[in-house]
């Protein structure tokens, strides 16, 4: 089965159809290219695959899956737990003077302080019919309906898509500038870190253990791209080649099944380019099926095992680079009548 | 009173609340639009136009025998004032740090703001008598009574419609159909928009961005004047700390019907203006609770639907 | 490439020890100064607003949401605080349970918070906080039964230490009290920074869309953002109202309260840790040192008058105001920014990332 199947994938944003009725199937352990001109529809199938944009048509199935899922058992018991939270809470809430005096302020100067008698005196107020039967419905309906809308509007995300198993580069760096090159690593590490926040305040050893072993395998990934040496370096201090390739050190530390590039040989000159064609064929040889978006004839011909030609969101071809670089309408459409690479 | 008479009478109340706080939140309603700001400075700006209607009113000597010729005077001067001041604001203290992170600009708002009711609370002190008589600076000044309390129902009518209610809509409305005429129909209009949406794809048009804003700032400037005098004379009374309420009314109005939207400024005003008449005129003890409500409300529509009741997604660029 | 070099780490520590170690020596400086120079004794509430402005610095400062209603949980904390251990109440658990009850009640109530706003974008999540801060005012106000109104809980527990009694008249067992609470907080916060959730927290705050595309559940980070910085502003109100032996009327809470936390934040300097230290010291230094000091001064030289322009509490606002508007404008990343940010707020400038996202 296909790792990633695009059936019959369609986007569209208002008037304009960013991408139309595009079909693909990716196996697993291939590179494959998305080419097509500026405007084509290719990072929006990016970001239909990671969940950004819900498709408008067609599906994106991961490893014959889609992300969405139905909703399950513990999904209805979240709701309902939150609909009785909210529930209870607001009936209180709305009581909370007349409950307080009656359990609290009319026995305080007793001493001892009769406590079995303020459980009497709560349920006997809070059984007073509509002062709280209407506001806990009104809050159990509210609740429900925020737990039910948060559920709705999660499913698909980006981050449950990581989740999945896929991670991607940005078209325009997205690095996290703040942080040293190692730092952007371990936040791409940190769906496989099990420490909670109170280990981390504590200084608790599993923290201590586990932050060592994380930052030895997020060294081993710099070195992965050649960017050892730039452990230490903020983000933003570095020339934008290295940006480049921290970005995807920091997609392959989440340890991903499937990794889109978007454009990453973009500003390189040739050797950098051929460096980087190195890189991939590596993140294949681990097991890592590769999609990329790329303008960079040289690069594309070079490593892809296929490619599909994208032009103005419709998918015009398909196959080998020797078919496509013959396809004559590709040729006309994108490649020019000129041989490149 | 009968429940018709209830629901008339709050809907008067809560109506002319509303349009007062509309004219306000669309100033910030434009502003945001435009430059993505939060300007807490919007509120004390009108509170300092009651404090110069209060001035105005007071050089005139008080409680005047021509109050026509005191609402006239406090309209022609008012606006004006809180134009000047609005751009003056924008022009030297947001200007500069256009590029700037959302938070600088946002905190350099709360310092205008604090500034602005510093003087407000000085300008309390002057030694005129309706400021009474300057000893007492931070209190409270009662407005001087311009326009009668007679209702136009009839004496026995249960549901009072005085000069004062229908003065609200006289005003304000006309002024939301000009701005609306405005936005839609004129170049310079078009152009706060076109800046609005994409201000790089303005300037390559050949629009001056700078121009605008100032346009922006000061076209929401007269509003709030217009608020100022309005205000006063409704409501009858004015203190240096009122722009904080009244600008904290109308900035969660303009988020409640999505922020930028002209009409969903207008709309969340309303809706914020009959649920205070409804708590503080019904609801039995509702007036301690009006702020609770006003604001539960705001988060409730938010979580439902997170840009306001009008509000359009705005697509991020990846 | 070993794990960051101890000289490093030494660096990233020097700034807050060094400052603590400061403080501490202060109560020795009064010792020497003249009666009427006296200030140490107005110290502990500067390190109880300290703690607040930690709370806050973990909610804006690393993670970048735009909190305006830091006041709120300050309300919660102290009375929390104060309905546990009051007289009139029959619980009246003691001080330490009380502030350990009060820092949870911050990061319970957090939630009420974070759950509305996780999907919204900057600006609303400041007006939602804001309103969340009205909201506990009236709630506050009008839960009279409870909280006793605008009259506020008194007295409330003091500290109960072996062999160290705590009274108003002396000012040392507090201060060295709160200063060792006020280095744990920092220690925390210290600790919570260089880990995987302060990792995460900063990620959100630079580029949420990163953050999501490499697996992060933003909306859980920030409901722990939420939560901590929260219950950490909490157990600031409670040591503030022990200070002070009252829960403070609701009216103290309010928006201006919320914009001196925020100040000490970003006065400061956002996200470093020393930096808000620093900014409590100025901000809250500032109010009940110099103006207090000033005020007691002209009254004792007879300087006073019946003009509203003479009083120098008058002028505070204006002089906040003015602060803020020239801090913005010449040095908005704080006085002691967070390495990495003073580039950032400074750019204007082509050749550089562009900006990313809603910023």
């Amino acid at each position: 089965m296909a790792l990633l199947h695009l059936d019959h994938l369609s986007l569209r944003f208002g008037g304009l159809t960013a991408v139309n009725d595009v079909s693909v199937a990716v196996e697993r352990g291939q590179i494959f290219a998305i080419i097509g001109p500026n405007g084509a529809g290719k990072t929006s199938v990016f970001n239909a695959i990671t969940g950004l944009y819900p498709p408008s048509g067609g599906r994106v199935l991961i490893d014959g899956r889609t992300v969405r899922s139905p909703p399950g058992p513990a999904d209805l018991a979240r709701w309902s737990l939150a609909g009785i939270v909210t529930g209870v809470g607001t009936a209180l809430a709305i009581n909370a003077n007349v409950l307080w005096d009656a359990a609290i302020n009319r026995s305080a100067h007793l001493k001892p302080f009769p406590w079995s008698e303020t459980w009497n005196a709560v349920a006997a107020t809070a059984t007073q019919g509509a002062w709280t039967t209407i506001p806990f419905v009104i809050g159990a309906a509210v609740g429900v309906g925020a737990a039910w809308n948060a559920w709705r509007s999660s499913r698909c995300t980006p981050d449950a898509v990581a989740r999945a198993g896929v991670a991607r580069t940005f078209q325009n760096i997205r690095l996290f500038r703040d942080l040293s090159a190692l730092d952007n690593v371990l936040v791409g590490m940190d769906r496989h870190l099990h420490a909670r926040g109170w280990h981390a305040a504590l200084r608790l050893p599993r923290h201590c253990r586990e932050e060592r072993d994380a930052r030895e395998t997020a060294m081993r990934e710099l070195e992965f791209v050649s960017l050892g040496t730039a452990a230490n370096q903020s983000a933003s201090s570095l020339p934008y080649g290295h940006q480049r390739r921290l970005e995807i050190a920091r997609a392959l530390a989440t340890r991903p099944a499937l990794l889109l590039l978007d454009e990453p040989a973009a500003g390189m000159n040739p050797a950098e380019a051929t460096k980087l064609m190195e890189l991939i064929k590596r993140i294949r040889d681990r097991g890592i099926t590769v999609v990329l978006i790329e303008h960079h004839m040289k690069v594309v011909m070079g490593i892809s095992d296929r490619i599909a030609v994208l032009h103005y969101g419709n998918k015009i071809a398909e196959g080998t680079p020797a078919e496509i670089r013959a396809n004559p309408q590709v040729i006309e459409a994108y490649l020019g009548k000129e041989e490149l690479g | 009173m009968s429940t018709w008479e209830i629901i008339l009478q709050l809907l008067i109340t809560g109506l002319a609340n509303g349009l007062i706080i509309a004219l306000i939140a669309l100033g910030y309603t434009m502003v945001y639009g435009i430059v993505e700001l939060i300007n807490f400075a919007h509120g004390d700006v009108m509170m300092l136009g009651c404090f110069l209607a209060l001035t105005v009113v007071g050089l005139l000597g008080g409680e005047v025998a021509a109050p026509w010729l005191a609402i006239g005077l406090m309209l022609l001067l008012v606006p004006p004032f809180c134009a000047a001041l609005n751009w003056l604001i924008d022009r030297h203290v947001y200007r500069p740090l256009r590029n700037a992170p959302k938070l600088t600009v946002l905190v350099s708002a709360i310092g205008v703001s604090f500034v602005c009711v510093n003087l407000g609370m000085f300008w309390g002190g002057l030694p005129m008598e309706v400021f009474g008589g300057g000893s007492q600076a931070a209190s409270a000044k009662s407005f001087p009574e311009l326009i009668g309390y007679t209702n136009l129902l009839g004496e026995n009518s249960a549901v009072l419609l005085t000069y004062k209610e229908l003065m609200v809509a006289v005003i304000t409305v006309p002024l939301m159909i000009a701005l609306t005429w405005f936005v839609s129909r004129t170049r310079l209009g078009t152009a706060m928009r076109a800046v609005a949406q994409n201000p790089t794809a303005a300037q390559l048009m050949g629009i001056d961005t700078n121009r605008v804003v100032g346009l922006t700032f000061i076209i929401g400037g007269a509003l709030a004047g217009v608020a100022a005098v309005t205000t006063a004379l409704y409501t009858g009374s004015i203190s240096f700390q009122m722009g904080y309420r009244n600008g904290l009314d109308a900035f969660t109005a303009a988020v409640l019907g999505g922020i930028g939207n002209l009409p969903g400024a207008v709309l969340g005003a309303l809706c914020i203006g009959l649920a205070r008449a409804v708590m503080e005129g019904w609801v039995p003890n509702g007036g301690q609770w009006s702020n609770t409500v006003v604001f539960s409300v705001l988060i409730l529509v938010l979580v439902f639907r997170p840009t306001g009741i009008l509000g359009s997604r705005v697509r991020e660029k990846v | 490439m070993p794990p960051t070099p101890l000289s490093a780490r030494l660096r990233m520590m020097t700034g807050a020890p060094l400052f603590l170690g400061v403080v501490a020596l202060l109560p020795l400086l009064d010792l020497v100064l003249p009666d009427t120079w006296k200030f140490a004794s107005l110290v502990p509430a500067i390190m109880a607003y300290a703690i607040v402005g930690l709370g806050l610095n973990i909610i804006a400062g690393f993670t970048g949401l735009l909190n305006l209603g830091s006041a709120a949980f300050m309300a919660i904390g102290a009375y929390t605080f104060a309905i546990l251990t009051c007289p009139i109440y029959p619980f009246q658990i003691g001080f330490f349970p009380g502030l350990v009850a009060a820092t949870v009640a911050g990061g319970a109530a957090s939630l009420l918070l974070s759950l509305p706003t996780m999907r919204l974008r900057g600006d609303y999540v400041a007006i939602v906080t804001l309103g969340f801060g009205e909201i506990v005012q009236d709630v506050l106000k009008n839960l009279d039964a409870v909280t006793k109104g605008t009259q506020g809980l008194n007295p409330v527990a003091t500290p109960a230490l072996p062999g160290v009694t705590f009274t108003v008249g002396n000012y040392v067992p507090w201060f060295y009290l709160y200063l060792v609470v006020l280095i744990a907080a920092v220690w925390l916060c210290h600790n919570l920074r260089h880990s995987r959730l302060g990792r995460a927290w900063v990620a959100v705050r630079e580029d949420e869309l990163a953050a999501r595309a490499m697996g992060l559940s933003t909306p859980r980070i920030k409901q722990l953002a939420f939560g901590i910085g929260s219950a950490l502003c909490a157990a600031g109100g409670a040591l503030f109202a022990s200070l002070n032996g009252t829960s403070i009327e609701p009216g103290f809470y309010d928006f201006q309260q919320s914009v001196i936390i925020l100040c000490i934040v970003i006065v400061g300097g956002m996200g470093n840790i020393t930096g808000v230290l620093l900014g409590a010291f100025i901000m809250v230094g500032f109010n009940g040192i110099v103006l207090t000091k000033l005020t007691e001064m002209m009254a004792r030289n007879g300087w006073t008058g019946d003009n509203v322009l003479a009083a120098p509490g008058n002028w505070k606002f204006m002089l906040y105001g003015i602060a803020l508007i020239l801090m913005m404008r010449l040095r908005p990343e704080g006085l002691l920014p967070a390495k990495g940010v003073q580039a950032d707020m400074h750019h204007d400038d082509v050749g550089k990332l562009p900006p990313q996202g809603a910023r």
